[in-house]
Formats: C-alpha cells, sequence, structure tokens
C-alpha cells in the first residue's frame, strides 16, 4: 500500500512539474507575440533620439533579435538548471527581485486568508444566529455585495478613513503592522465572500438534516447545535475553497499592492507586465504555479484527515492504485 | 521672453521667507521610480532625474532659464571651430567611495556617455554630441575633448540630466552591479542609505561636501538630513498623503489640482524643461501635407488658448516658437503661427478642398484627412488631441484619433513613417543648435519633416546653425530658421510643456529647479 502511495505521490510531483515548466513556456510564448520588447520601446522613447543602428547593438546584446524558438529553448534550458536570467528593464537578476518582494506577498496573502475566514464565520455564524425576519436577509446579502465590491475600492476607501482622517497608519509606512492589516482586509474581503457563500449553503444544508432535528428538539441551543454539530461538518468543503482562493490572492495582491504602496509579487508582476519583462514575469508565473500546485496537494491530503468518510474513499483510491501497478 | 521664462518655478522658491534651517527629513511621493538605476540606461527618464540629481554632480550647471554655468569645470574655453575643448577642473572634488573626480574619471565618463558599453548591454546616453571622437587628460585638472565637426551644444549638454558624473569604479562594473543603486556612487550633496526596487530610495546627507554650482544659494553640506522617495503609484492619494501632512511632496498630482492646493497655502510648483514644446512635426510626404498651403491651414487652424484654458491651466504657457521660451537662442515667433481660422479656411479653399453638405471638405473625393496619435509619454496628449480634433473638424478636416500604449506606439508611430502625417513631439535639449540634427537628413539628421535636402533654405540654415562657432554668429540664423520653419508648416507648436508638476508643503522652502525641472533639495529646508 505505501509503494502505492508513493507512486502516486511521484505521479503527482511529475504532473506538477510539467505544468509548472508548461506555465513557463506559456509566458514566453504569449508575451513574445505580442509586437515589440521592453529594451526597444525604452530606447525608443523620443527623448532618446537614438540612431537605429545604437539601438540595434542594444537589442543583439539582450538576444532579442534572434529567432523566438531560439529564445525560448535557451530561456527554458537555463531555467531547469535554476538560472531565472536577468531583467530586461533593471538589469538586476530576477531571483533577487522575486526574493526581495516574496516575504511581503506571504504576510499579505496570509493575513488576507485570516481576515477572510474570520469574517466568512462570523457572517455565517451570524445568519444562523438572526431570526429570518430581523437582519438575517441583509447578512445573507453580505457575499454577494463583497463579491461585487472591487476590491481598490475597498482599499481607498479604508486608506482615506484609517490613514487620512484618522491617522492610524502613514501610506509611507507601507509595510507596518496597521497598514499591512488594512491591506489585508482589502483583499480578505471578496475572499471572505467565497467562504461565506460556501459556509451558509452547507450550514443551511446540516441544518436541515435529520440529526439537527433530532438536536433541536432534545432542547439544544442556537450555540450548541451550531458549535458542536453543524459546524465541523461544515467547514470541510471550506478547505476547498480556500484552496482555490490562492489565485485570487495573488491576482488581488496586483491591485491591493499598487493602491497601498506595498512592494510584492502583485506589484512586481504590475510593473513587469506594462513593461513586457519576459524574463521576470516568466519566473513569477513558474513561482505562481508552484504555490497552486502545492497548496492544492495539500488541500488533497488534508481532506482525508478530517473526514473520516473520504479517508475510507482514499484509501480504496489508492489500493485501487495499488492493485493497478 | 524673461517674465515668461521664470514662470512659477521662481514664485515657488519665494513661496516661504524665514531663516534657513539645518538638519530634517524630506518624504518625496513619487508615481514611479523608472525600471533600472545602470547609470546610462536610466538618465534620461524623468523619474531617476530626481535621485541622480542629489547623488551626482555634473560637470557645468544649467538653470531654468538655460544659462550655463561653472560646477565640476571650473572654466572651459574652445577653438575658434568648436571642435576642440579643454575642461579646468575644480580640485578636491571626490566620489563618496573616495576616488578623485580628476580628469582621467571625466574622460572614463565622457567615453560612457558618448559611447555606451554595447558589450554590456549599456547604450550611450541620448542627445549627446554624436560627432564626439575623443578626449584625453592632459594633467589631473584638464581635460581636451575633441569632435569632427563643430559642437556649440557641447558645454551645455554637459548639465544635462544624461551628464552625471559616476566613479570610474562603477563604471568598470557589470550591468548586473550597476543596476544595484547602491553601486553607483556619485559625488553629490547626498548618497543612497537604503533602496527597494519599486518601492523606495532613501538618501542621506554627505557631510563633507563642499562643491555645489556657484550659482546656487548655497554651500557646503545640504541642510536636510534625508530625503525619502517612497513610490505610491496613485495620485490622489500622493496629493492626500500631502493634505494630512504625511508626506512633504507630492510629484505629478493632476493639473486640475492645483488651484486647490494653492488656494489651501499650499506651494505648487510647474518649472519647464529646456526644449521642443508641445507639437506635431509634419510629414511631408505624405499628401495633402505635401501642400505647403495643407500644412499652414493646420497651423492658423488651431486655437492653442483654448488648449490652455480647457486641458491646463495658467501654469500652462502659449508656444511663441517650436522651443520652450527658456531654451536660449529661442525667440518670440508667435505671428507666425497664430490662430486665424478665416486664413485657414481661405488657403484650404485655394488648394482646391471643398467643404461638402456634411462641412467636410474633399477633393477629388477624397477626404481631407488628419490622424492624429496621442503620445503615451505624455498623460495630456490625449485630450490635448480630441480638442485639436474638434478645432480642426470646424475647418472641415476629417481628424482620427488612433492611441497606442508605450510598446505599440514605438513600433508603429516614427518620424517619417509613410502612415504617420503629424508625429507628437516631445523632446528636451539644452542647446538650441541641436535642431541642425533633426531638421534635414544631412550628417544623418532625424529628417523629421520627410524633408531630405530638398528645401534648400532650411538646408542652409540648418547648415549655418550646425557650423556656427558662436553664440553671438548663431542667434541671427536660430531665429530665421525657427520662422522659416513656422511658416512653412513643418512644425506645428500647441503649447509649452511642463512635464513635473510639484505640490508641497508650506514648510518646505528654498527649493531649486533646474534647467530640466528637476526639483533640487540640496539647498532646500524645512521650517516651521
Amino acid at each position: 500500500m505505501s509503494g502505492g502511495y508513493g507512486r502516486y505521490a511521484a505521479g503527482r510531483v511529475a504532473q506538477a512539474v510539467v505544468v509548472v515548466l508548461l506555465a513557463y513556456a506559456f509566458t514566453f510564448v504569449v508575451i513574445s507575440v505580442l509586437p515589440g520588447d521592453p529594451v526597444t520601446s525604452t530606447l525608443r522613447d523620443p527623448q532618446n533620439g537614438f540612431t537605429e543602428e545604437e539601438i540595434a547593438a542594444i537589442v543583439a546584446y539582450y538576444g532579442l533579435d534572434r529567432p523566438v524558438h531560439e529564445q525560448l529553448w535557451e530561456s527554458l534550458t537555463r531555467f531547469l538548471v535554476g538560472d531565472f536570467g536577468v531583467s530586461l528593464r533593471s538589469g538586476l537578476p530576477v531571483a533577487d527581485l522575486v526574493g526581495e518582494v516574496l516575504w511581503s506577498t506571504v504576510v499579505l496573502a496570509l493575513s488576507a486568508l485570516a481576515v477572510a475566514l474570520v469574517l466568512a464565520f462570523a457572517v455565517a455564524a451570524g445568519v444562523r444566529y438572526l431570526p429570518p425576519n430581523r437582519g438575517q436577509g441583509v447578512l445573507r446579502a453580505f457575499p454577494s455585495l463583497f463579491l461585487s465590491v472591487p476590491n481598490f475600492v475597498i482599499g481607498l476607501l479604508l486608506i482615506n478613513v484609517f490613514a487620512f482622517q484618522l491617522g492610524l497608519f502613514r501610506v509611507i509606512d507601507s509595510e507596518g503592522p496597521l497598514a499591512t492589516l488594512f491591506a489585508a482586509i482589502a483583499l480578505g474581503i471578496p475572499v471572505s465572500a467565497q467562504v461565506a457563500e460556501v459556509l451558509i449553503a452547507n450550514l443551511d444544508h446540516e441544518a436541515g438534516q435529520e440529526y439537527a432535528s433530532v438536536a433541536r428538539s432534545r432542547g439544544l441551543g442556537r450555540t450548541g447545535l451550531l458549535f458542536r454539530h453543524l459546524l465541523k461538518p461544515s467547514a470541510l468543503p471550506v478547505v476547498t475553497v480556500v484552496a482555490l482562493t490562492v489565485g485570487e490572492l495573488l491576482g488581488g495582491a496586483v491591485i491591493t499592492e499598487k493602491i497601498f504602496g506595498r512592494t510584492g509579487v502583485g506589484s512586481l508582476v504590475e510593473r513587469s507586465v506594462t513593461t513586457q519583462d519576459l524574463p521576470v514575469l516568466q519566473a513569477v508565473v513558474a513561482l505562481a504555479a508552484v504555490v497552486f500546485v502545492v497548496v492544492n496537494l495539500a488541500a488533497d491530503l488534508v481532506y482525508p484527515l478530517l473526514d473520516p468518510r473520504v479517508r475510507s474513499g482514499v484509501a480504496a483510491a489508492r489500493e485501487r492504485a495499488g492493485v493497478a501497478a | 521672453a524673461t517674465l515668461a521664462a521664470c514662470g512659477s518655478g521662481v514664485a515657488a522658491r519665494q513661496g516661504g521667507s524665514g531663516e534657513p534651517r539645518q538638519g530634517g527629513d524630506l518624504t518625496f511621493l513619487i508615481d514611479s521610480l523608472g525600471d533600472t538605476w545602470i547609470p546610462n540606461n536610466s538618465a534620461i527618464s524623468s523619474f531617476q532625474g530626481h535621485i541622480w540629481g542629489h547623488v551626482t554632480d555634473k560637470l557645468v550647471y544649467v538653470d531654468e532659464n538655460g544659462k550655463t554655468s561653472p560646477w565640476v569645470a571650473r572654466e572651459w574655453e574652445q577653438n575658434e571651430t568648436a571642435t576642440e575643448f579643454t575642461l579646468r577642473l575644480r580640485e578636491g572634488v571626490t566620489f563618496s567611495d573616495g576616488t578623485p573626480v580628476d580628469a582621467s574619471a571625466v574622460v572614463a565618463n565622457l567615453d560612457t556617455w558618448s559611447k555606451g558599453a554595447p558589450d554590456k548591454g549599456i547604450n550611450p546616453i541620448g542627445l549627446f554630441p554624436k560627432t564626439y571622437q575623443r578626449s584625453e587628460a592632459v594633467d589631473p585638472t584638464t581635460v581636451k575633448v575633441f569632435f569632427s565637426a563643430p559642437a556649440l551644444g557641447f558645454i551645455p549638454t554637459l548639465g544635462y540630466h544624461g551628464s552625471i558624473l559616476i566613479s570610474p569604479k562603477t563604471l568598470a562594473l557589470p550591468a548586473e552591479e550597476q543596476a544595484d543603486l547602491s553601486n553607483d556612487i556619485g559625488s553629490g550633496p547626498f548618497t543612497v542609505q537604503s533602496w527597494k526596487q519599486g518601492d523606495s530610495v532613501v538618501l542621506q546627507k554627505r557631510p563633507d561636501y563642499d562643491w555645489a554650482p556657484e550659482a546656487l544659494s548655497h554651500s557646503g553640506p545640504a541642510r536636510l538630513d534625508t530625503i525619502t522617495y517612497k513610490i505610491v503609484a496613485e495620485p490622489s492619494l500622493r496629493t492626500a498623503a500631502v493634505r494630512s501632512n504625511q508626506a512633504d511632496v507630492a510629484y505629478n498630482p493632476s493639473p486640475q489640482e492645483l488651484a486647490s492646493f494653492k488656494a489651501q497655502g499650499f506651494t505648487t510648483a510647474a518649472p519647464r524643461y529646456l526644449g521642443f514644446v508641445s507639437g506635431f512635426a509634419i510629414n511631408t510626404k505624405v499628401a495633402p501635407y505635401d501642400d505647403p498651403r495643407v500644412r499652414q491651414a493646420l497651423q492658423h487652424g488651431i486655437d492653442r488658448q483654448e488648449i490652455i484654458s480647457t486641458v491646463y491651466t495658467e501654469d500652462w504657457l502659449p508656444a511663441k516658437s517650436f522651443f520652450q521660451s527658456n531654451v536660449p537662442g529661442a525667440t518670440d515667433r508667435s505671428a507666425d503661427f497664430a490662430f486665424d481660422a478665416a486664413k485657414s479656411a481661405r488657403l484650404l479653399d485655394e488648394a482646391g478642398w471643398a467643404r461638402g453638405a456634411d462641412g467636410l471638405r474633399s477633393k477629388d473625393g477624397k477626404a481631407l484627412e488628419l490622424t492624429l496619435h496621442p503620445n503615451p509619454y505624455l498623460a495630456t496628449s490625449k485630450s490635448v488631441d480630441e480638442l485639436v480634433a474638434q478645432q480642426l473638424r470646424e475647418l472641415g478636416f476629417t481628424v482620427n484619433i488612433q492611441a497606442f500604449d508605450v510598446v505599440t506606439y514605438g513600433e508603429r508611430v516614427k518620424f517619417n513613417s509613410p502612415s504617420v502625417a503629424a508625429y507628437e513631439v516631445t523632446r528636451s535639449i539644452i542647446d538650441a543648435g541641436t535642431v541642425a540634427g533633426v531638421l534635414t537628413d544631412a550628417n544623418r539628421g532625424e529628417n523629421w519633416f520627410g524633408l531630405g535636402q530638398s528645401d534648400p533654405e532650411l538646408v542652409r540654415l540648418s547648415a549655418a546653425v550646425a557650423g556656427s562657432s558662436s553664440t553671438e554668429e548663431r542667434a541671427p540664423l536660430l531665429d530665421e530658421l525657427q520662422g522659416h520653419v513656422l511658416r512653412q508648416g513643418y512644425y506645428i507648436p500647441l503649447t509649452q510643456i511642463v512635464q513635473r508638476l510639484y505640490v508641497q508643503t508650506p514648510k518646505l522652502q528654498g527649493v531649486t529647479y533646474n534647467g530640466v525641472a528637476y526639483a533640487n533639495y540640496y539647498t532646500a529646508w524645512l521650517g516651521e
């Protein structure tokens, strides 16, 4: 059985490596079909007044005049030995650029996730507590409201009220604890909506089950019912949703970081996209692919630990895998 | 012209009164700090120039009126033909790594500015005279520089934002290491304390600095202890932070915000750089702009005052020539392109462009068409073009506006391209003589108007300007040249350009603006 699991794990890892490589190559192709390149467009700024010969010499240095397939092959072989190359715009090594901003985004994403979970559980619990005609409807509308307000609007609002009106934090000190908290709130709110939706739906479903009616008929109050019986089975699908929100967190970070003046992966992506800085984009997309694959793999592995029903299903699947091998 | 040239820069400088104070930390919010810190590759950018202006020195100083005065070069002389220059350097100037700023360091910099380092992917600096041959260190404080043709623009170019003196040790580093700002060593009044790509740069004053240009009101070390440049991409947040006292200066507010800031007692500054005014270079090879009457109709068909009052504010000045009026040698040629819709209509009638039922003109079944490509490097360009289109439509032009992003623009919109009848120019220059290198294709000129050498008057005047060996001899020729280009409708000026706008706390005093409109905080202090 453990050999079967090992093969299963090896298969997943191989799959992940292929996904990452494809993401790396795909980014290259997508950016390469766009007209122009970052080096030429900088030099062509009419302020410069460079001659075509002067521009050609620099473009040749970066190898941007060679056929696309040659450039792709070189970038892939470099990537395989762990060399991410040099940014075409800043001239700095890509590994340094990404390394410098990674921590800031990890902190922001994890804080935003925490904010999202707290908010989602609060809203879902509120729905169960409030009677249908007194405020419950309003709370039920929260997820779709949160989902439909763009996070830059939330961000600008938070900054205007808490930084400029109340002076709780300074926009200059963008990585400070309070600035980070408010950035996490701006990023976490839309994410909380998805979690809350799933949670509310599951709580509704579980509350309609026979065991819940039995518990209620035995005189169990709202709180007891919620925490002792309903929450655990309802929380399971949340794990899946959280794994899927990684993309949301990374995508939302682009805007949130820009608004809060944070220097993270998001702002690096934003700068690199606008300047077509291919080596940086390739590295960031590969990194995002790694994060995505790892988080979803982790979710798959955590799930059985939380739910015995799934555990037996996985055991069966593993056995099937073992038998097939 | 002098009054116009002083403009708002001076007003801003006199914004505060009181005794200068020592110490203090300045926070400057900026939309970007550009892409790279490799000195040559970044020097042209309007963002990095703020940092270079404090970390590095130049050989000569050029003030906001284009006046050139000594700095690291204490004096200079030229031969009769303006092809050989001798620079005498100030003694005792050092880079912050201890290397002296001597003749050999200056030679290393001159070579780098003119040639770049193509083997490292480092480009030359734009607009350095392309006739540069070589330079040599005669003794530790004397440099001789040789050109293959008269180069009157050489000395002013030394005060241009690209000509920053960098330690030879830095210049010898590979590009990857030059891209790390901490390695870029200058001799300026500030040094880099820390920096983070895409986030901020913190400068600290250099205590032993003692070689400021005499033209500045201050000498010795800077008064401020530190300057923090912090990127805040959202313009409204930059200005809100200054309003709520969280920062001292906000760069590039929207022009419409200036009035409300002034009303609240904040200081604003809209210094102009030295260069071409915003305007169109017309490609005379593209029909119907091969007909001088159509070009002249365009020239007199634009109401420039309406552009200033609609898109801009009173901080923008009307164009008087195709040069900004603070460029030495620029003359007032307003009459050559004055707004006169009736004259434009008459010219178009004469050229055979008749109005149809819809009011639009055509000839032999072809519409009188003009396509404008807003300059993506200038934020207000699209609004200006929309207004110009509206004005020209009234004259009977069919005007299309085709906007591209920076990358596509660079690919498709070029001087002299058969699909581009009107190219929107932004170009800073320090010396008016540079113009000779763009008007025709003589001496590998940029040939902005697609004329080649077909206009003998233009060829004669350009050659005479380029060949002048003194500014006195050149002045009347430049005046004649400006008149000719404008009357022929080759260059259609719109307004003078303000590319850098500043909103700052009234506590900040003593700020100086140089010839490329950068704020210099070496002279500044934070008052009560």
